[in-house]
């Protein structure tokens, strides 16, 4: 064909989808199943050449790269090669081109959001710095009321120590006259008192000292004194409450209470104990009240079982060497204070308590038995763990006299 | 609230043998301004700031340290005797006249046996007449305890489940209105005051401000119904309390029940990040108030727009 510029090409064919490629030299339109090729005589304009579509009928409007006059619109006579190779080209060439146009694009994409990040940024700065502003605004307005009120109060109270200077002169004024009558007939002028006690600060002190003791003539006396019993909320631990402690404790004391319970369960005896009983520290309890109310045996019965069902609770030996004591079965005492004191080691604050008891005890029921010096040892541990104890200081003192006293005799 | 950018002058420094843990000015006249102070000897003090040498006033009321002071009948509010309470770790809660020396007018303390808990927190209220006088002190355990000094009897007690921090009455010198009462856990309660039921007691409303100990409420002297709570984490937080519609009713057995109202959160802020333990209100300028905190900073603050609450 021979064409002057442009080239068309009409076609009848189904045109459903259709891709174009129109690379530079070639000219490619692909409607399935119809593909039309043409490689053109020479490049054309990519750019600005299109390609409409429609009614069955492709319109192409090229435009030549270089002007010039095409011999031919396709270079029929090319051999296959180069067709292979233009083609090959017009496809890599048209790749290269959808990338560079999306790198385009991301830039363009990129630059757009930069600015609409620095936009928004720019906007909330405006807000921020406009809230400042307010708040700075308010700050200096208080500023300035505070500094004015402060002034006021000043003023006010310079003003009030003047009036009442003035008026305290007049009263002190008053008062001395009144004095003055006073003190004509009475002979002890009662002064003294109220002077010594507050003392003047600054020149108008001593006006402030008469109208103080005006005041307190109008006060009731003190009240009488009295005491309120109390009784707390029972808390096993030393430590504040908590809510939210409260499980871990309560947790920690029934664990506490299951391993001082039946160690060795299985005797046979205690099968038909009930529950309660088998409980060391119910038993040790039951053992004090009846010690309290002087039944020492049935005490002492208690002990023992609580003590065969846990052998390694001090307080409970402690307690019954107590009874013995009472019972004077001395021997048995010293064996159970001696228990309780290997049980209470080491030797803690805690248990200061529990083991000044087993000295004591242990030491009266050596001089029980007249071994005095034993007695007096113990008495001394005792003292040493408790120095400020007046009654085993007292105990101790008879003990030496004795001692002093039986080798003269012997 | 805002902090005031200017800078606080000291004025003097007095330092004394035994760390203070607490003082107050609510038992001296506003001519005296003597301070009471409780410290860590169980020494309650009472200075003259202008001649500091020796105290005005001094006993050895407690065993162990005193944790919490209060004075009433002083810089003049309220009527009748100025009485200063002190409340300390050994358990006890002594009530002291600075006129009778050495003996305390009037003593809380546990029966024979009883094991001590800490004494946490003591208020005065109810100081309407020359008569009339509450004691209301808080533990360690959560107990809350409300004395009547007229009767010298315990008036009611109540336990909070957690360690009280801070008791206050909203005013000490009116029929007692509201107490608020601070805990661990972050939590406080309104008590309605007004109207005391045989069994149940008082009403109140809890809230819950946040995770830390909440260790000091103040009320704000210009107005009862808001007060101002600082916390272990180092805020501050203002609440508002709004009445009910009725203040009491008839439970099914036909006594009086007090009804408790609400509370809403007007503003926090934090300021450290170490706890706010002492806050207090200024008398004379609305909003003025004054915290301490544990980074051993004293901040003035102001709270602004009160009347618009």
């Amino acid at each position: 064909m021979r064409c002057a510029r442009a080239g068309l090409a009409r076609f009848y064919s189904s045109l459903k989808n259709h891709t174009l490629d129109s690379p530079w030299q070639c000219c490619q339109v692909s409607v399935p199943p119809f593909l039309f090729e043409a490689i053109l005589y020479a490049p054309i304009d990519d750019t600005n050449s299109t390609a409409k579509i429609g009614n069955g009928i492709i319109f192409f409007t090229l435009y030549k790269k270089e002007v010039a006059m095409w011999d031919y619109l396709t270079l029929s006579n090319a051999n296959k090669e180069k067709l292979q190779y233009l083609r090959e080209n017009a496809v890599l060439k048209s790749h290269e081109k959808a990338k560079e146009e999306t790198e385009a694009k991301k830039v363009t994409k990129q630059e757009h959001k930069k600015y609409t990040l620095e936009a928004t940024m720019k906007l909330e700065e405006a807000e921020r710095k406009r809230i400042e502003d307010l708040k700075e605004k308010e700050r200096l307005k208080v500023m300035k009321e505070l500094e004015l009120w402060r002034k006021e109060q000043k003023d006010s109270e310079k003003q009030k120590r003047v009036q009442k200077e003035e008026e305290l002169c007049q009263e002190a004024e008053q008062l001395k006259e009144k004095k003055k009558e006073k003190m004509n007939k009475a002979a002890i002028p009662n002064e003294g008192t109220s002077e010594t006690r507050l003392k003047p600060t600054k020149g108008c002190g001593s006006f402030s000292m008469f109208s103080e003791n005006l005041k307190e003539e109008r006060l009731p006396a003190p009240r009488s004194a009295a005491t309120i019993k109390i009784n707390f909320t029972p808390r096993v631990f030393p430590t504040a409450l908590r809510e939210s402690r409260v499980a871990e404790e309560e947790e920690w004391l029934r664990k506490q209470a299951e391993a001082r319970r039946t160690i060795n369960a299985d005797l046979s005896e205690l099968e038909d104990l009930k529950e309660e009983e088998k409980n060391p520290d119910w038993l040790k309890d039951k053992g004090n009240k009846m010690f309290a109310t002087g039944n020492y045996l049935a005490a002492v019965n208690a002990y023992n079982l609580a003590v065969r069902l846990n052998n390694k609770l001090p307080l409970l030996y402690l307690n019954r060497a107590a009874c013995h004591l009472k019972l004077r079965n001395l021997h048995k005492a010293i064996e159970d204070s001696s228990k309780a004191l290997e049980l209470l080691t080491p030797p803690v604050p805690d248990n200061e308590n529990a083991r000044v008891k087993a000295y004591v005890r242990r030491g009266t029921a050596f001089c029980q038995l007249e071994l005095f010096t034993e007695g007096l040892q113990d008495y001394e541990a005792a003292l040493k763990i408790d120095p400020k104890n007046k009654t085993i200081e007292k105990d101790a003192e008879k003990i030496r006299h004795l001692i002093q006293g039986t080798p003269q005799d012997s | 609230m805002k902090t005031p950018r200017a800078t606080s002058k000291q004025l003097s420094s007095i330092e004394k043998a035994k760390p203070i843990k607490c003082g107050t000015f609510g038992a001296t006249s506003l001519q005296q301004r003597y301070l009471a102070t409780g410290d860590f000897g169980g020494n309650l003090n009472i200075w003259n700031l202008e001649a500091p040498e020796i105290p005005v006033y001094s006993v050895k009321g407690h065993k162990e340290i005193i944790n919490s002071i209060d004075g009433v009948g002083g810089l003049g509010i309220g009527e009748g005797a100025p009485e200063i309470v002190t409340g300390s770790r050994d358990g006890t809660v002594k009530v002291w006249d600075p006129r009778q020396k050495d003996t305390p007018v009037a003593n809380m303390e546990p029966v024979q046996g009883e094991s001590k808990r800490d004494c946490w927190t003591v208020a005065f209220g109810n100081a309407y007449n020359q008569e009339e006088r509450v004691v209301c002190a808080g533990y360690d355990n959560g107990d809350i305890k409300l004395f009547d000094l007229k009767t010298m009897s315990l008036r009611w007690e109540t336990n909070i489940k957690n360690g009280v921090c801070s008791v206050e009455f909203d005013r000490k010198d009116v029929n007692m209105n509201k107490l608020v009462a601070t805990s661990l856990e972050g939590k406080f309660h309104v008590f309605d005051m007004r109207t005391q039921h045989p069994t149940k007691g008082f009403a109140s409303v809890s809230e819950k401000a946040q995770k830390s100990t909440i260790w000091q409420v103040r009320h704000l002297p210009q107005n009862r119904d808001i007060f101002m709570t600082s916390g272990g984490a180092g805020s501050l937080h203002l609440w508002k309390y709004e009445y009910p519609a009725q203040r009491s009713k008839k439970d099914s057995e036909g006594a009086e029940m007090g009804v408790a109202g609400s509370v809403s959160l007007l503003q926090n802020v934090t300021l450290s990040t170490q706890p706010i333990s002492s806050l207090d209100w200024s008398p004379d300028k609305k909003g003025l108030c004054v915290c301490g905190a544990f980074d051993q900073t004293v901040r003035v603050l102001i709270v602004t727009k009160l009347n618009k609450v």
